[in-house]
């Protein structure tokens, strides 16, 4: 962008949002170059506005400038969906972080896109409700984040992802037109439509929500297994078996080993696998449901099986579960996360490769998953600083991604395909599949200015594919 | 097999409109080849699944051919121990239903007539059963859809897998489209266990308990897969019927927990005046679907109903307009409200054929302030025409309309029939 249309951008947002609310100096703009994903891009400028017409006004602004613009949440995402890869402006939603109502007697909420995901369950906790998806980063990620990738978390195999959990949405379009839509509203579901497309079609400013009623008994067990094969058969067998579970965790030993050096929520040292299971709901079911996962655990080989025995142990044991990613910080300087699904018949063997995988290209990897779900993180230890090890990872997390998909699987299960997955968007669907993804876009964001280089596979390969069609 | 009768253009009929022709292609590849063709020489495709849902709708502003789906309508992938499963979409219902119930497992789709009903065309009328509210939408169900668009191309979206968020979700466009984008051919979807126990609870109300009723079972600790309130359809629908209607509940779960509602169920009725509750345990699976069926169920050409969506909280007060409105159309009112979703049903009839048109246009018209969103779900073919079969239009009509362009730049796929005549 040549300086004079720069400034022009500049002034006007200035007008628009105050001063105080748009950053240009570039130690405030390399703070919005990063997500959680490898690569960076410094953005042109940092816009936060205050409510919808603000975000209206940023929009108009940017698209009579031409210049591409990024909704961002928390920043927390893995897969570069929110860096400026082509430069723009930032929309930073910090401003925008209210719950706006409340309304227990229908179990709804709506809420501006900036609040913290852990923030509406705090508020709807009085009323006995409670917010279904649960990504592991809810103490920080936002709802707008979530509404955007369609996040779901170790409860997403009981409540759902986010698209389940998103009743109305007010988006801004790239005409900067404000509208509100309903997925009770005769015609299209466009709110289907828009969750989980990654801010490439609109600019959500305020989000209906479903809330849920807490259940009345809440029980966690854990079970030690010899391998994570066997933890992984027990989860094939408790779904075959019609066992309803609340979230069916595994972790590895790599992983147990760091999160118990790090959280002492006790789980066992000496196992090669532990299942996390929850099951929530009427107190008898609960625990009938319980003995039925005991027993199972038993029947593939556990080596032990332990309840929490209070709401506090309980806590300690799911901190400790959320936090697994971060404890990874004590075995290796840097870890690369790994998102994939396969058919939840297929992990055992989803794992066995995984490893596979990792042991052909010289790296460690520990394994914690949302097995339920049949939802893999795989997670690649390395050290950024020696390139042998970057190349590594970079080839495994593709390879790892292969195998999903030759299983029946699919690249993303709820960390979305951002910039780094978007030419692997082409392993999963053929040329047809991807047009008619593209007309959705067309209908959107015609101009390509909302969130570019996302989800879709980068101009030359796009252009590969779709010359096939 | 396809029989002479089954490609009959007179039982094809939308409005007092009749296709050219009928088609039954046997295959995906003859279907997109069929609708190709069509798209080409501009002639207008209107899809039928097993016809249950096709009062939906506007009557098409153009209608040259029907294609019938039901005959591509195979169990594709069923891996049972995965829970999900992957069905051709002329598949009808009860097949699906009848499959799954082979490894104890099955989908809440609650739609009416299932042994004629298909899967694609109960999902994309946007069916909403009053089991929804504990088990979830179809949408939400549905993991992975292939459509065959306007051009005849086959398109597909999502995957076998229960969470995936890898594209964009096309799927949930093709829910409730009504086959103005696409036709679907094949559905993936995630399915659910069979609770061990169903009970249904009949409930006649006392004069005046109405009111405590319902609040008292919205309030229910021990949520029950389904609540309604039904006043009317008593040939449809069984149990006694009070001076209030009834209340109909089924319970669903562990035989611990459907005991521990049951008496749940009790005292909260008993507390509004309902001394007696009917349990049915036998058959309970016929009994619930009699209940669903009579949803679209129509009185010869003397009457028509309205679905009226909307919160749980504000469901009475629909309930109650249209009471209000119809009674000064003087037609005759039955409905059933859904505690749990907020629906309301309404089946609004006269005593003859001859009376009903403009007892109903009138209807339709007086009601478009106190319930200016629902929809008509099925009237007579020679009154459609003259019915506002959408209710308020949604904020979102352009972007609609653009959507529409997009997909079906021709306006081959059911011409008029949408939302805003798209």
């Amino acid at each position: 962008m040549d300086a004079s249309s720069g400034a022009e951008l500049r002034e006007r947002l200035i007008g628009a949002l105050g001063d105080k609310n748009v950053r240009f100096a570039a130690e405030d703009l390399a703070a919005y170059a990063y997500d959680a994903y490898a690569e960076s891009s410094v953005p042109f400028i940092v816009a936060a506005p205050s409510d919808a017409r603000q975000v209206s006004a940023v929009v108009r602004i940017a698209a009579a400038c031409g210049v591409p613009i990024v909704a961002r949440g928390a920043g927390t995402g893995l897969c570069g969906g929110s860096v400026p890869t082509s430069g723009g402006v930032v929309l930073s939603f910090s401003r925008m972080n209210r719950v706006l109502s409340l309304d227990a007697a229908n179990r709804r909420a709506t809420v501006q896109p900036g609040l913290i995901n852990f923030d509406l369950s705090r508020a709807a906790e009085p009323f006995g409700l409670f917010f279904g998806p649960d990504p592991s980063s809810q103490k920080i990620s936002t709802i707008g984040g979530n509404t955007a990738t369609n996040a779901g978390g170790p409860h997403a195999l009981a409540y759902g992802s986010m698209s389940a959990n998103v009743l109305g949405l007010e988006y801004v379009d790239s005409l900067g037109d404000i509208t509100r839509i309903s997925v009770d509203d005769a015609g299209y579901d466009l709110v289907g439509a828009l969750v989980g497309s990654e801010g490439t079609l609109g600019i959500v400013t305020a989000i209906e929500l479903r809330l849920l009623r807490a259940p009345r008994a809440i029980r966690v067990g854990v079970a030690a297994f010899e391998n994570v094969e066997a933890a992984s058969e027990t989860v094939s067998a408790a779904i075959g078996a019609g066992i309803r579970a609340t979230a069916l965790e595994i972790m590895d030993s790599t992983i147990v080993q760091a999160v118990e050096a790090h959280y002492h929520a006790g789980f066992p040292l000496d196992a090669g696998a532990v299942l996390l299971v929850e099951t929530a709901g009427e107190p008898d079911d609960v625990a009938a449901s319980e003995r039925a996962l005991a027993t199972l655990a038993r029947e593939h080989g556990a080596l032990s099986w332990r309840s929490a025995g209070s709401a506090r142990e309980r806590d300690a044991l799911w901190a400790s579960r959320k936090g697994a990613a971060g404890a990874l910080g004590r075995l290796a300087p840097n870890y690369y996360i790994q998102d994939a699904t396969v058919p939840r018949t297929r992990l055992p063997q989803a794992i066995a490769q995984v490893e596979a995988i990792a042991r052909e290209h010289g790296l460690r990897v520990g394994n914690v998953f949302h097995a339920g779900d049949g939802n893999l993180h795989p997670l690649l230890l390395f050290d950024r600083r020696e390139r042998r090890e970057v190349e590594a990872v970079v080839h495994a997390g593709h390879d790892i991604l292969v195998c999903c998909i030759e299983l029946g699987g699919t690249i993303s299960g709820e960390h979305g395909i951002g910039y780094e997955k978007r030419d692997a968007l082409a392993l999963v669907f053929n040329p047809n599949d991807l047009a008619a993804m593209l007309r959705l876009r067309d209908v959107f964001d015609p101009r390509r200015l909302f969130n570019p280089d996302k989800i879709f596979p980068s101009g030359a390969v796009c252009a590969e594919v779709l010359a096939a069609s | 097999m396809t029989t002479a009768r089954a490609l009959d253009p007179k039982h094809f009929a939308l409005g007092e409109r009749f296709p050219e022709a009928v088609h039954a292609p046997d295959s995906v590849e003859a279907l997109g080849a069929l609708v190709r063709d069509c798209n080409a020489r501009q002639r207008a495709i209107v899809f039928f699944g097993g016809g249950t849902l096709q009062g939906l709708g506007h009557v098409p502003e153009r209608y040259d051919v029907a294609i019938r789906v039901g005959r591509i309508n195979r169990v594709l992938e069923y891996d049972h121990r995965d829970l999900t499963i992957a069905v051709e979409a002329g598949c009808t219902l009860a097949a699906l239903g009848r499959a799954l119930a082979a490894h104890g497992q099955f989908l809440p789709l609650d739609a009416p007539r299932s042994s004629q009903a298909t899967v694609g065309g109960t999902l994309a009328g946007g069916w909403l059963g009053p089991r929804r509210s504990a088990y979830g939408s179809p949408r939400d169900f549905v993991i992975g859809t292939s459509v065959v668009l306007a051009d005849g191309s086959v398109a597909k979206a999502g995957g076998m897998v229960v969470k995936n968020v890898t594209g964009y979700d096309l799927s949930k466009l093709y829910l409730g489209s009504l086959g103005t984008l696409g036709a679907l051919v094949r559905v993936n979807f995630k399915t659910l266990p069979i609770p061990q126990t169903r009970r249904l609870a009949f409930a006649p109300l006392p004069e005046g308990t109405r009111g405590r009723a319902l609040k008292h079972v919205a309030a229910l600790s021990i949520e029950p897969a389904a609540a309604l309130a039904v006043s009317g359809f008593s040939k449809e629908i069984d149990g006694t019927e009070g001076p209030d209607g009834r209340v109909i509940v089924l319970l669903e779960g562990s035989p611990r927990s459907v005991e521990s509602a049951t008496r749940e169920l009790r005292s909260a009725l008993g507390s509004a005046g309902v001394p007696e509750t009917r349990l049915v345990d036998s058959d309970v699976e016929v009994a619930f679907e009699r209940i669903v069926d009579a949803y679209v169920a129509s009185l010869g050409a003397r009457s028509a109903t309205y679905r009226s969506g909307g919160l749980p909280g504000d469901a009475t007060p629909r309930s109650d307009a249209f009471v209000r409105v119809a009674q000064s159309c003087k037609l005759k009112l039955e409905t059933i409200e859904d505690i749990r979703s907020g629906d309301v049903i309404a089946r609004l009839s006269t005593a003859t054929t001859r009376d009903l048109e403009e007892r109903l246009v009138s209807f339709d018209a007086e009601r478009r302030t106190a319930l200016a969103g629902a929809r008509v779900l099925a009237a007579p073919q020679a009154v459609r025409a003259r019915l506002d079969a959408w209710g308020a239009l949604p904020a979102s009509l352009a972007t609609m309309r653009a959507l529409k362009a997009q997909f079906d730049p021709n306006c081959t796929l059911a011409p008029g029939r949408y939302v805003g005549r798209i």
